[in-house]
């Protein structure tokens, strides 16, 4: 009996772990995108996080209901992702330095300081339209809030990865990935094709921060750790996998917060580290990223 | 623009002189600038100024991202604190120090140097936050985040007060200056400058990849040690949440504004992150610091529209940075507040503005203005005519095979060079060529079969094994070091022999002239000469060359069909995969044809000539026929 307690309580933590986990695969996703189209990542995607649930926020104060808010949210999000690019990496990727990466986390530090002057330096609730109750599945429980973050997470990527398959300008985008020279060449505006996926990663970013911030509460600290996490999941699933970032991001939210249970919340995050860095050293292309093969 | 003064100087003097003289102002300071909290800065400065030396030598010189520097320089900065608790003398407390930046750093570095770019910056990330964790919570030794108190032991039973603590710093930052200015001058210092633009040519040729990043994050890891251990003794008291994310991004900004691969950018950066933070509490001063660089950044667009053309996103981004920073410093109530914002806003500039920081500006300044006389070169010696003679078989392939995929690109190749024998390789394009070259130096594993080197059977699917056995190999598309001189291309492949015998490479391939033009600003042409020079100064027992000729003028292959030649007659093994037909019929004792992956002819050139296998391939079938084949490559 002691037995099943245990392992009932385990199992409780691997849900709910693994239901927030994907909104780290949510973040990821936005990576992913950014890498796929320009070779670059924003290390400032946390604060784009941040800064989406603030927006939301604002927006339901005013009186706009919850759906209307995360839409406006997602707007801004995009056009702070679109500014990203324009301002920290254009310049640095032409001229073929690492700059970006330190633009990107200048341009996030610039964030945190307007959001604190903005908003004030405070942990805010966020409120939602749904029942703080949970439900019960054998004994596990699930809150409501848990299920909104899952099936958002899914919902967007999946909504995305549909665009990018069956438009055009989705097709287009993936020939940029491929080969921007190439791309130009058939009459794609490459720059456009990139700019059009920090947007649409802006968007991501600030959608994750409007299904989180309920979760966690809103303040401009938020989200200081998620863009580590984050980028640990689309690095471990491999930068090009696709879904496979779904469940490093299950596997990882579940790991966090079962090693925290076992061992303490201070060395809630160890695990996952070591992890990563084991995992990178064995599979550097990713879990589920394709092999380089190196040409000369 | 006016041409600079000629002074007669050589830049190493002028640089050494400069130094000298500002580290003499250094150790006079404490005279004028009075006061514990003084002492306290100059000090901290010169701590950075050690630890971003240590961490240049993978932001800049190996071009990584590294994110762990502030995490090793807390290992360090702890290793020297439990020393000095356990009651271990300076030198032996700052040597714990070092050893406890320099293990975990090269445990780190082992896997973590097989990355690139954005999974390197991860996996240095996750094992800084790793350190936080540990230091946090092993709370039996680190005493958590409620920190170490210690106090600082004396040199030889000589006390250290806070001014001589300080001297003491700085003569350390000299000697670690110095250091690494030799270790980068020297051939492991081109090595790391060579593997940064193609680590796969730093491979084929023997230099070792990722032997040389691991040294080099090791000497940088121990330094960030030796920083963690002056740095403790010189606050008495450490924390674990001081050495955070916070610090790793002020130190990465630090390397970056003051310049990135250079001892004196590493030291400009480090005066300017210890000076700046704590100069900006004064609100005057910080005021007149903005203003003055809103003033410096709007020369750029001025200048450009008074040229009647809108300024580009790089001159025009600077300025509006500073102005938005000079708004918000004078219209902004709580100035207070926005610090952290307006401090983005300056390093924007800064890195948009100064790409490659003050060092860098400043050297171009200075080159602007003096004419610097250069080291005179040392007259050539060797060549090709000083090579190895091989003996045996050269180059012996049995049943190679390799596909991608379901994409069978070699199959079954076997093959023999003979000593002293060139054999040309051709076949139309996508005919496996280049992947069978691949396979040979290493670059591929072959799915099976056999390769046998001089002899030797090396490693499957290693570059160095393959070079150790006496392979070396030019490259279809080049691989230059663009960052390098062509004689520092050569120095650096050299296992033996020094700057005459490099000298002697040159020419011997006829680039004895540009000796000392860098690599980024020879013609394609030369470059290509310039790899089978560097391929030669290797000593190889059998040369790879692969399309040498792709690309060249008319002039340019007669003077590589005379190379080839003397390269034959001073019998070094030539496998030589060409298109142009008279290059290949002037020099090849034999020709072996592949077609999709397979080995379709092998004979003296007039032989294979005449095979309607050949024809085939190059013409396809309903051309076997025809009589008059001298479209044919041979």
């Amino acid at each position: 009996m002691q037995i099943n307690v245990e392992f009932l309580a385990l199992a409780q933590m691997a849900v709910s772990g693994g239901l927030m986990g994907m909104a780290y695969a949510l973040v990821a996703y936005g990576f992913q995108l950014t890498h796929a189209a320009g070779k670059a990542v924003n290390f400032g995607q946390g604060e784009l996080v941040m800064l989406g649930a603030f927006t939301g926020l604002s927006l339901s104060g005013c009186g706009l209901p919850y759906w209307a808010a995360v839409s406006g949210a997602m707007v801004v999000g995009a056009a702070l992702g679109w500014f990203v690019e324009r301002t920290a990496v254009r310049l640095a990727l032409q001229q073929q330095n690492e700059g970006w990466v330190l633009l990107t986390i200048i341009v996030g530090l610039f964030g945190v300081s307007a959001a604190e002057n903005i908003w004030g330096r405070e942990d805010k609730p966020f409120p939602v339209p749904w029942p703080e109750s949970s439900l019960d599945f054998f004994g596990i429980s699930v809150t409501w809030q848990e299920l909104v973050v899952a099936a958002g997470a899914l919902g967007i990527m999946t909504l995305i990865e549909l665009a990018k398959r069956y438009t055009m300008v989705g097709i287009a985008v993936q020939a940029v990935s491929a080969d921007q020279d190439a791309a130009e060449v058939c009459g794609i505006r490459s720059r456009s094709a990139i700019s059009l996926s920090w947007a649409v990663s802006g968007m991501a970013a600030a959608f994750a921060g409007t299904i989180i911030g309920p979760v966690t509460t809103v303040g401009p600290t938020m989200a200081a750790a998620l863009t580590l996490k984050a980028f640990s999941v689309a690095v471990v699933a491999g930068l090009d996998s696709g879904f496979g970032l779904l469940l490093v991001g299950l596997a990882l939210g579940a790991t966090e917060n079962i090693s925290g249970f076992l061992l303490g919340s201070g060395w809630r995050e160890a695990p996952g580290l070591i992890m990563l860095i084991v995992g990178l050293a064995l599979r550097p292309q990713g879990l589920f990223g394709k092999k380089i093969i190196r040409k000369v | 623009m006016f041409a600079g003064v000629s002074l007669g100087l050589r830049e190493n003097t002028v640089e050494r002189i400069l130094r000298t003289a500002i580290f003499i102002g250094l150790a006079a300071l404490p005279a004028l600038w009075q006061g514990q909290y003084a002492i306290g800065l100059l000090t901290l400065m010169a701590v950075y100024g050690v630890l971003l030396i240590g961490l240049d030598t993978t932001v800049g010189y190996l071009g990584q991202i590294n994110l762990a520097q502030a995490a090793l320089f807390a290992l360090g900065a702890y290793g020297t604190a439990l020393a000095i608790g356990a009651g271990a003398s300076l030198p032996l407390a700052l040597a714990a120090g070092i050893a406890a930046a320099l293990l975990p750093g090269a445990a780190l570095a082992l896997p973590a140097l097989r990355l690139e770019g954005p999974q390197f910056a991860l996996s240095t990330l996750s094992f800084a936050t790793l350190t936080i964790i540990v230091l946090n919570e092993c709370e039996s030794v680190t005493n958590g985040a409620l920190g170490l108190s210690i106090t600082r032991p004396s040199l030889f039973s000589i006390p250290l007060n806070a001014t001589s603590f300080y001297w003491l710093c700085l003569a350390l930052l000299f000697g670690v200056w110095e250091a690494s200015k030799m270790l980068f001058k020297s051939r492991f210092g081109l090595a790391i400058e060579a593997l940064r633009d193609s680590p796969t040519a730093t491979d084929a040729l023997g230099i070792g990849t990722l032997r040389h990043k691991v040294l080099a994050f090791a000497w940088g890891s121990a330094l960030a040690g030796l920083a963690g251990g002056l740095h403790t003794m010189n606050f008495e008291y450490l924390q674990p949440a001081a050495f955070g994310y916070d610090l790793m991004v002020m130190l990465l900004l630090g390397v970056v504004f003051g310049g990135r691969r250079s001892q004196w950018g590493a030291f400009l950066g480090a005066a300017v992150i210890a000076m700046l933070p704590n100069l900006l509490s004064n609100r005057t001063l910080f005021s007149f610091l903005v203003s003055f660089g809103c003033i410096l950044t709007v020369v750029r667009p001025i200048r450009a529209l008074l040229s009647h053309r809108v300024p580009v996103f790089r001159e025009a981004a600077p300025a509006i940075a500073m102005a938005l920073a000079v708004t918000l410093v004078f219209f902004v109530p709580n100035v207070e507040e926005w610090r952290k914002g307006i401090f983005a806003l300056f390093l924007f500039a800064v890195v948009v503005g100064l790409p490659n920081g003050i060092a860098g500006a400043l050297t171009a300044t200075l080159h602007r203005w003096i004419r610097f006389t250069p080291l005179p070169l040392k007259p050539a010696a060797g060549g090709i005519n000083s090579s190895r003679k091989s003996e045996g078989i050269a180059l012996r392939l049995f049943g190679l095979c390799k596909s991608f995929g379901g994409m069978r690109a070699v199959e079954n190749v076997t093959l023999e060079i003979g000593q002293g024998e060139t054999l040309g390789l051709i076949g139309p394009n996508g005919s496996g060529k280049t992947t069978l070259v691949n396979l040979i130096s290493g670059l591929y594993t072959p799915d099976g079969g056999t390769i046998e080197i001089a002899g030797k059977r090396p490693a499957s699917g290693s570059l160095m094994s393959a070079f150790s056995a006496g392979a070396a190999r030019t490259f279809q598309n080049l691989q230059p070091f663009f960052g390098l001189t062509a004689l520092e291309s050569i120095l650096v492949c050299q296992q033996e022999g020094g700057e005459s015998e490099a000298m002697g490479w040159l020419l011997a391939v006829g680039l004895e002239g540009k000796a000392r033009v860098r690599c980024s600003e020879l013609s394609y042409g030369d470059l290509r000469f310039l790899e089978i020079a560097r391929a030669l100064a290797t000593r190889p027992r059998i040369l790879m060359l692969d399309e040498p000729a792709a690309g060249m003028s008319k002039p340019d292959i007669v003077r590589l069909i005379d190379l080839i030649s003397s390269i034959k007659r001073a019998g070094i093994p030539i496998l030589l995969i060409e298109h142009h037909q008279d290059v290949v019929a002037e020099l090849c004792d034999r020709v072996a044809v592949m077609d999709g992956g397979r080995l379709i002819a092998l004979g003296t050139p007039n032989q294979v000539r005449r095979d309607p296998k050949v024809i085939e391939a190059y013409l396809g079938a309903d051309n076997i026929a025809r009589e008059n084949m001298e479209v044919l490559p041979c």
